[in-house]
């Protein structure tokens, strides 16, 4: 049969998300692929520059919505960052708890559809049962179970209700039980391993190189995250190490980026039990919305010329905003902001990936890599 | 407790960096600390000329292991005086390598770094290339796609959405905006409008039934 | 139904007149003569159209419990400690009756051990009562007729939602064979019916070589998926297509030796004869003979009807539907029925190859013991034989959908690689084994110590291959399809 363009996408039930992949396959082997996004491109950026530094974070939720905490949360830093304000430590802590519990959320939402990806459709009901857990958690926190608007210039919403510690480890010490039966389910059957072992190799230097960061690239071996290596926030106070994973000689397959990401939700879930104890003024304190301890006051304006910016460890990898200040609002409004998207660089690097493996290769491999389009396209 | 990478560590790496990269013809640059009430982040930033731009970005990238091209920002300037574009690079030191395998070949043994150890051109850091661009039609920059291959989908990005050509980029092409969109079209440029109604049209009457037609009154 | 219709048709030779009636130049013409030439044939022709008739209805109104059963117990696997563990959740209410502990209006206590079994369930499997989604228990009336049959009106609904749907035909397909296909298909898996025996007397057509039959039917159905894949001018279906036909003719050999291991080890060609060769002469089921030969069956039986892990063909995932996507309406519902049928067809086969059709279990034993075994006697005459059978196929079908819950898909070329290089050998292996067995053991009957040692042999080297682990490749973490690894991630992987 000679060589053939196949394209998955939009509308396919792999590509979680809304994209084009469009491959050139010989048979059954992928010689050539090339990714097609901007399908739900909302212009963010644009409509960013008409709203205050307040509204913004409603948009920055949205952006992927499968992990919303943590997009929210890293514009707010970037945003703390060019109004120059001092956030107080215990808003810290409590941003922590959101920002990991939502980090386990996304990632049991990858586990729940990498499974039908392979074949094995009961572990989406089990990864979202667990998920359940944890939306009751952020709900409790944020107020809503999927875009919270949670963190505010200066500090957050609302401090921990009362009784969330007590639920949170409940919770998450069932959590992390329930880990043993994915691992039943995806470590002890050999028609997993053989379908993720040896398929879709990646190098850490080279991914480095292309953009990729995050889980991916530590499950090649390397402990590179940013949470210690550009440090911000409280996690230096807590006794946490970020996933590694020891791959294989030719560099990390798919079962590498699962194993790391199973790794990284125990992780998340202790460092939350452990900011719950390690809390200043404790967790059964709870101060009203605006009370100086959980918010600071912050300017609503910048002024000309200055810029904030801030690296953050996303769910995904590496994102990034870039704000720009003084705009048409004379300041109330960014000039500019921009938005660093890992899934927007690692796509177009795991389709290369995909070359010399088999069609039925690439939902395994695509699916590792975790995308969200919804930050793709902004 | 959590590793973290000392502020000063940073401090110093970033001031080497910077030094470092000033001798070339073009280029200013200082390190700017910034804190936000809990840590402080060193950050090394530069300000290039757009022809010294490649010299910078090679130096960077084989003298100073800067090795992961983070974002790439257009700005479209109409009003400023000094510049009417600026593209502003972000790069991060990550200090990722290979990790080692075992004599026998058969794993791999993972790098787990410890932050104190780390000295000089290992330490991460984050580096802010701006490069302004005065008044013209066609701004371009050097494209430095094949120096890190991570600049390649934010160059097409910043060409599709802010108009910012880039020299020696092969392969451009529309990644945001549908593929038919006109050439010329740039929607994050200032002259685009960024909103066509007030919000308190949207409350007062959403569907417009207060509204007349221009030319009501008229005898037809 | 023999006699009923032999003497109607007796009855009505003798209501014709038996004089000749001239025809002129055509000769002359006796009824009555003419009636008993052609009586036989006519005989032949209506006991077959019925005895059809009989199979096909019986074959379709029980095939209706076999999408139930996969509902059903993919829910019960897939949320598998929310509130279905307990006896509760199987039956939670239907057309406006609430289930809520309902043994406790059996008389005379009854209830009570099924009231004890759930809170033990429930206690020790049951849900976390963390989530109200979870232990919300509904009315499900609105899917049954009162309370019969609940959720079995659904499949009737769903097949008469089929017939309503439009009939696509894409633009540049190949119009002749993009019809014949699902013509093959349905025709040949509704054909193999004919020659399954639901009972010892419930069958349509029954000549000496129906397994041989049988399974050259079961086998066209490849070529339909081909032409399917094929026919409807979409890369997607092609590629499907192909998948499909080369993991189905994979499959087909290893299946058909395996079949001629079952047929050389009980004697015949014949299903029927099969069935009772297990229940009369051997008094073994062929399962305890031959496990390695019941695994065997079941695997490429799974790999046939392109349930998951063997479904890449239509691998959602990736090909949407796959050698099926452009099918609309009732050809995409009857190829869907067809699946479920084929599925039924493995299960039922199954259960009269190895598990003896429709003898009860112990059957001779219990009918020979001393006091009560009058009373089982009665029993087994009294049950009908389909009844017994489709326990068992309806069991076995929960088997596939149990593996069907657990297991990932596996790729084509994997797939490929274990029908050729793992399947056939061993299915040779097994008919070698059924060969000797045979030709050495068999003189009328087994020795009694055949059965207990195959089977404690087969399950040993099972047991002894499952638990072979390396440690030292998995201390390397050297892995390629390693089987566990050695840090878990939950608790206690942190010291």
């Amino acid at each position: 049969m000679a060589e053939m363009w196949i394209s998955m996408g939009p509308q396919h039930p792999m590509t979680h998300g809304l994209w084009t992949l469009k491959v050139k396959v010989d048979g059954e082997t992928v010689v050539d692929t090339e990714p097609d996004l901007g399908y739900i491109h909302r212009g963010v950026e644009k409509i960013c520059e008409a709203r205050d530094f307040t509204q913004i974070t409603t948009y920055c939720d949205r952006l992927c919505y499968a992990s919303a905490n943590t997009w929210s949360h890293a514009y707010i830093y970037a945003a703390e960052d060019l109004l120059e304000v001092e956030v107080p430590e215990r808003a810290e802590y409590i941003r922590l708890i959101a920002v990991e519990l939502q980090r386990i959320a996304s990632h049991l939402m990858w586990l729940g559809a990498y499974g039908p990806d392979i074949g094995n459709l009961s572990i989406m009901v089990w990864c979202l049962r667990e998920r359940e857990m944890m939306m009751d958690l952020l709900q409790e926190l944020g107020g809503s179970r999927m875009h919270y608007n949670f963190p505010r210039i200066g500090g957050v919403k609302r401090d921990l209700p009362y009784g969330f510690a007590q639920r949170a480890r409940a919770k998450l010490d069932l959590f992390k039980q329930r880990i043993q039966e994915y691992e039943s389910l995806f470590d002890e059957s050999t028609v997993f391993l053989v379908r993720t072992q040896g398929v879709g190799y990646t190098k850490a230097e080279e991914m480095v190189n292309h953009g990729v960061t995050g889980p991916n690239v530590r499950a090649a071996g390397v402990d590179y995250d940013v949470r210690w290596a550009h440090p911000y926030s409280v996690y230096s106070e807590l006794d946490w190490a970020p996933a590694v994973e020891r791959s294989s000689v030719k560099g990390a397959d798919c079962y590498d980026r699962y194993r790391v990401r199973v790794t990284e939700m125990v992780e998340s879930a202790n460092m939350v039990l452990e900011a719950i104890d390690r809390i200043p003024g404790g967790s059964e304190t709870h101060h009203e919305p605006g009370d100086p301890a959980i918010l600071a006051k912050a300017p609503s304006r910048a002024p000309e010329g200055t810029f904030g910016s801030h690296h953050f460890e996303d769910s995904r990898g590496e994102s990034m905003f870039h704000i720009v200040g003084g705009g048409d609002g004379r300041g109330k409004n960014p000039y500019r902001v921009s938005i660093r998207s890992p899934m927007f660089i690692t796509l177009p690097y795991a389709s290369k990936c995909m070359i010399g493996y088999k069609v039925a290769d690439i939902p395994a491999i695509m699916g590792s890599f975790d995308p969200c389009i919804g930050e793709t396209d902004r | 407790m959590g590793k973290r990478v000392s502020a000063e560590d940073q401090n110093e790496a970033a001031t080497q960096l910077v030094n470092s990269l000033i001798a070339i013809e073009g280029v200013t640059g200082e390190v700017l600390s910034r804190t936000n009430g809990t840590q402080t982040r060193n950050i090394a930033h530069l300000q290039c000329e757009p022809s010294s731009w490649r010299k910078v970005a090679e130096t960077m990238k084989y003298d100073h292991q800067v090795d992961h091209c983070s974002m790439i920002t257009g700005i479209h300037w109409p009003d400023s005086p000094d510049k009417n574009w600026e593209v502003i690079y972000h790069f991060l030191r990550t200090g990722v390598t290979d990790p080692a395998i075992t004599e026998d070949g058969s794993s791999i043994i993972p790098n787990i770094t410890e932050p104190k150890k780390l000295s000089g051109k290992e330490v991460p850091l984050e580096i802010q290339v701006n490069i302004a661009i005065p008044e013209t039609r066609t701004p371009s920059v050097s494209s430095v796609q094949d120096i890190w291959v991570g600049a390649d989908w934010n160059e097409k990005e910043t060409w599709d959405l802010v108009g910012i050509d880039f020299d020696g980029h092969s392969g451009m092409r529309r990644v945001l905006n549908p593929h038919e969109t006109p050439p010329g079209y740039h929607p994050l440029q200032k002259q685009h409008k960024l909103r066509y109604h007030g919000f308190e049209e949207m409350y007062d009457d959403a569907q417009g039934f207060l509204r007349k037609a221009p030319d009501s009154g008229r005898v037809k | 139904m023999d006699s009923i219709i032999g003497w109607t048709l007796d009855k009505t030779h003798n209501l014709m007149p038996s004089s000749d009636i001239g025809l002129g130049p055509l000769g002359s013409i006796n009824l009555q003569e003419t009636f008993s030439s052609i009586q036989p044939g006519l005989h032949l022709f209506i006991f077959t159209s019925v005895m059809c008739t009989v199979v096909f209805a019986t074959m379709m109104i029980t095939l209706i419990v076999v999408p139930y059963i996969e509902r059903k117990f993919i829910g019960r696997l897939m949320d598998r400690l929310g509130n279905t563990m307990s006896a509760r959740s199987l039956w939670v209410g239907e057309g406006g009756v609430t289930a809520g502990e309902w043994w406790n209006s059996l008389p005379f206590g009854l209830g009570a051990p099924i009231g004890m079994v759930n809170r033990a369930l429930n206690k020790n499997f049951g849900n976390d009562h963390h989530t109200d989604s979870v232990t919300r228990v509904g009315d499900r009336g609105y899917h049954g007729i009162w309370f019969l049959l609940p959720g079995f009106v659904a499949a009737v609904a769903d097949f008469v939602k089929f017939n309503t749907k439009a009939h696509i035909v894409p633009d540049k397909a190949d119009r002749l064979v993009f019809e014949v296909a699902p013509v093959i298909i349905i025709s040949t898996t509704v054909m193999v019916y004919a020659f399954i025996p639901f009972g010892p007397h419930i069958w349509a057509a029954n000549p000496e070589l129906s397994l041989v039959f049988m399974m050259a039917i079961f086998g066209v159905a490849p070529l339909g998926v081909f032409f399917a894949g094929w026919a409807s001018n979409n890369k997607y279906t092609l590629i499907g297509g192909m998948r499909s036909a080369a993991q189905l003719t994979a499959y087909e050999i290893p299946l058909l030796v395996t079949v001629l291991g079952i047929a050389v080890l009980s004697g015949s060609f014949n299903i029927i004869e099969i069935v009772d060769f297990q229940i009369q002469s051997s008094d073994t089921w062929n399962i305890f003979l031959m496990p390695l030969g019941a695994v065997l069956f079941i695997v490429t039986m799974i790999a046939e009807v392109e349930r998951i892990p063997f479904d890449m063909p239509e691998a959602e995932a990736e090909l949407v539907e796959g050698w099926w996507t452009e099918y609309g309406g009732i050809r995409w519902g009857l190829m869907f029925a067809v699946e479920m049928m084929r599925a039924y067809a493995a299960c039922i086969l199954f259960a009269l190859f190895f598990l003896g059709g429709w003898e009860l279990p112990f059957q001779d034993t219990l009918i020979g013991l001393p006091l009560v075994g009058g009373l089982f006697a009665i029993l087994a005459k009294m049950t009908p034989g389909i009844a017994i059978l489709l326990i068992k196929a309806y069991l076995m079908f929960a088997l596939f959908v149990w593996v069907r819950a657990s297991l990932h898909r596996i790729r084509t070329d994997q797939i490929l690689e274990f029908g050729w290089r793992y399947l056939l050998p061993l299915s040779m292996l097994n008919l070698a084994l059924a060969m000797i067995m045979r030709v050495a053991f068999w003189d009328g009957a087994w020795p009694f110590w055949l059965a207990p040692v195959v089977t404690l042999a087969s399950f040993a080297i099972f047991v002894v291959l499952a638990i072979d682990e390396d440690k030292e490749a998995l201390e390397s973490s050297n892995r390629i399809y390693h089987t566990q690894t050695l840090e878990k991630a939950y608790p206690g992987r942190r010291e």
